[in-house]
């Protein structure tokens, strides 16, 4: 799944951690994180490039442009 | 050719499905028991791609895995959003997901729609990318060979009546033979890709729809656009148009048309005597024997009653004949391929999808009567012109007319499927991907592979 950078730095960890399977706490914050969040407008940003995809009612636009 | 490939789907297959989105209704398409069933099979809390997803149907058949949808095209993803499905907008050929992240995927009616060849492996292979190994994908793909007929190439423009939907319709009294034709189409399913234009044209239920689930002809019936009220004539019009109106055209192959250009630039035009003795589209009617070889059959095995992309055909009053062939008498085709159509008193099929096109002369012969009444509403010239795109090619019906068909905005692009050739374009190609099966289910090619590793 595209990756997702939310406004809340401290609530994640860049990277999880090894036992992370084991780790309730996080895996709840991850859960809500991914499941429970919903983005309507915003912007994904891709790490690599820096390219942003808006995200608009819900619906990133991932297309590419013609000369991308 | 890149470019024009590209071109000629933006035209033909994204512009028409996000012009034609609001008039999607879920309730109209069914989700095919198979691809239902692969999606139930797969473990829970997997990761599940529908690539080309559209209003989403199958986003919601197996709620013990993750469902991601995908298409290009906007407005009908919305549909999907707010049913609370996840779904985003990208291009199959360039998906926006890390390889191997999705545990399944599926291609319900997509691959089809891309022009080329390579077009289409490439959409394949971005598939096989983003699945990991060990995980599987499902393609469905409008066949050749549809139950008892089959289409005469493997290009072809299927026009979307959009006036039909149109809010411009005047209000209007109910026709008397609504009634039975609506009874009939309702015991049929309709293939998700195919808009029915005659539900449109025989809705006059004056309620405009607020109930997306109102049970009165919703089976077939699009969304609140379609319980319109049409006019008294423009319905007869209209339902005479669709059960006789042979609803698809030929294109030529923009890979062939590649071909041609390298080694036949200077063509003369001999190509008007070609194209005249190019098969004419002679489709057989069901009762007539159709020659598909062995391939016949496979499609005998199919039961009778299996849905189809085709909505049987229902017999057509002669009397209702009339207007639709003065109106189309009006309709003027300019340039490029177009198909020679005959119209039948009887029998004709009304639909806007792969129709069987029993408007062209059968061999048989059996109704003379009514073709002495038919005119060629369409000509066929030649192809003589030096640009080879299937765009150039491709019908245009006119502006220049007085109906309010609006066919070309609307024509939808398929490169329909002979059987094998899917099989072979993965295997030849996508070295990735093993195909676990491979079969044949309501008028598509249907395959199952997995990713190799």
């Amino acid at each position: 799944p595209p990756k997702k950078k939310l406004g809340h730095p401290s609530e994640l960890p860049p990277e999880p951690a090894p036992d992370y399977e084991g780790d309730e706490s996080f895996l709840r914050r991850v859960h809500h994180v991914l499941l429970e969040v919903e983005v309507l407008e915003g912007v994904l940003q891709c790490p690599d490039s820096g390219r942003r995809f808006p995200i608009s009612r819900g619906i990133p636009n991932m297309l590419l442009s013609e000369e991308e | 050719m890149e470019h024009e490939a590209a071109q000629l789907e933006k035209q033909h297959v994204h512009s028409v499905y996000e012009n034609t989105a609001a008039y999607f209704n879920d309730l109209q398409s069914k989700a095919w028991p198979r691809v239902r069933n692969f999606l139930l099979e797969q473990k829970p809390g997997s990761l599940v791609a529908d690539i080309g997803c559209g209003t989403g149907k199958y986003l919601s058949v197996n709620s013990q895995v993750y469902n991601l949808g995908c298409d290009y095209c906007g407005p009908l993803v919305e549909i999907a959003r707010k049913r609370g499905d996840e779904v985003l907008v990208c291009d199959n050929l360039n998906l926006p997901f890390r390889d191997q992240c999705f545990n399944a995927v599926i291609s319900i009616g997509v691959i089809h729609h891309f022009s080329t060849k390579q077009r289409r492996i490439k959409a394949i292979k971005e598939m096989a990318r983003v699945l990991i190994p060990g995980g599987q994908m499902m393609i469905y793909v409008w066949a050749m060979e549809q139950k008892n007929r089959r289409f005469e190439k493997q290009d072809v423009f299927v026009p979307w009546n959009k006036a039909l939907c149109s809010r411009h319709f005047s209000e209007s009294s109910q026709s008397g033979d609504k009634g039975e034709f609506v009874h009939a189409v309702k015991s049929r399913d309709v293939h998700p890709a195919q808009l029915v234009i005659s539900d449109c044209s025989y809705q006059t239920s004056l309620q405009p729809e607020t109930d997306p689930k109102h049970s009165h002809n919703t089976d077939h019936c699009l969304s609140r656009a379609c319980c319109m009220k049409i006019s008294e004539e423009e319905n007869r019009f209209y339902s005479a148009l669709g059960r006789s109106f042979r609803s698809w055209f030929f294109s030529r192959s923009l890979d062939e048309s590649a071909l041609r250009k390298q080694t036949d630039k200077t063509k003369p035009p001999k190509n008007a005597g070609e194209w005249a003795n190019s098969t004419l589209p002679i489709q057989h009617s069901r009762r007539c024997s159709l020659d598909l070889g062995h391939h016949g059959a496979l499609l005998k095995e199919q039961s009778l009653d299996d849905d189809d992309v085709f909505v049987e055909s229902l017999p057509l009053k002669k009397t209702q004949w009339s207007p639709a062939i003065d109106a189309l008498k009006d309709l003027s085709l300019n340039g490029g391929h177009q198909s020679v159509a005959r119209g039948r008193s009887e029998e004709a099929s009304f639909m806007n999808g792969p129709a069987e096109d029993r408007d062209y002369s059968c061999g048989c012969n059996k109704d003379g009567a009514g073709k002495s009444n038919a005119s060629k509403f369409f000509k066929r010239t030649s192809t003589a012109d030096s640009t080879d795109s299937a765009l150039d090619s491709a019908v245009s019906v006119g502006d220049q007319t007085d109906a309010t068909l609006d066919a070309q905005a609307f024509m939808r692009y398929y490169h329909v499927f002979r059987e094998g050739e899917l099989c072979s374009l993965v295997e030849e190609n996508v070295p990735e991907l093993q195909i676990l099966s491979s079969c044949y289910d309501h008028g598509n090619w249907c395959i199952v592979a997995e990713k190799r590793g």
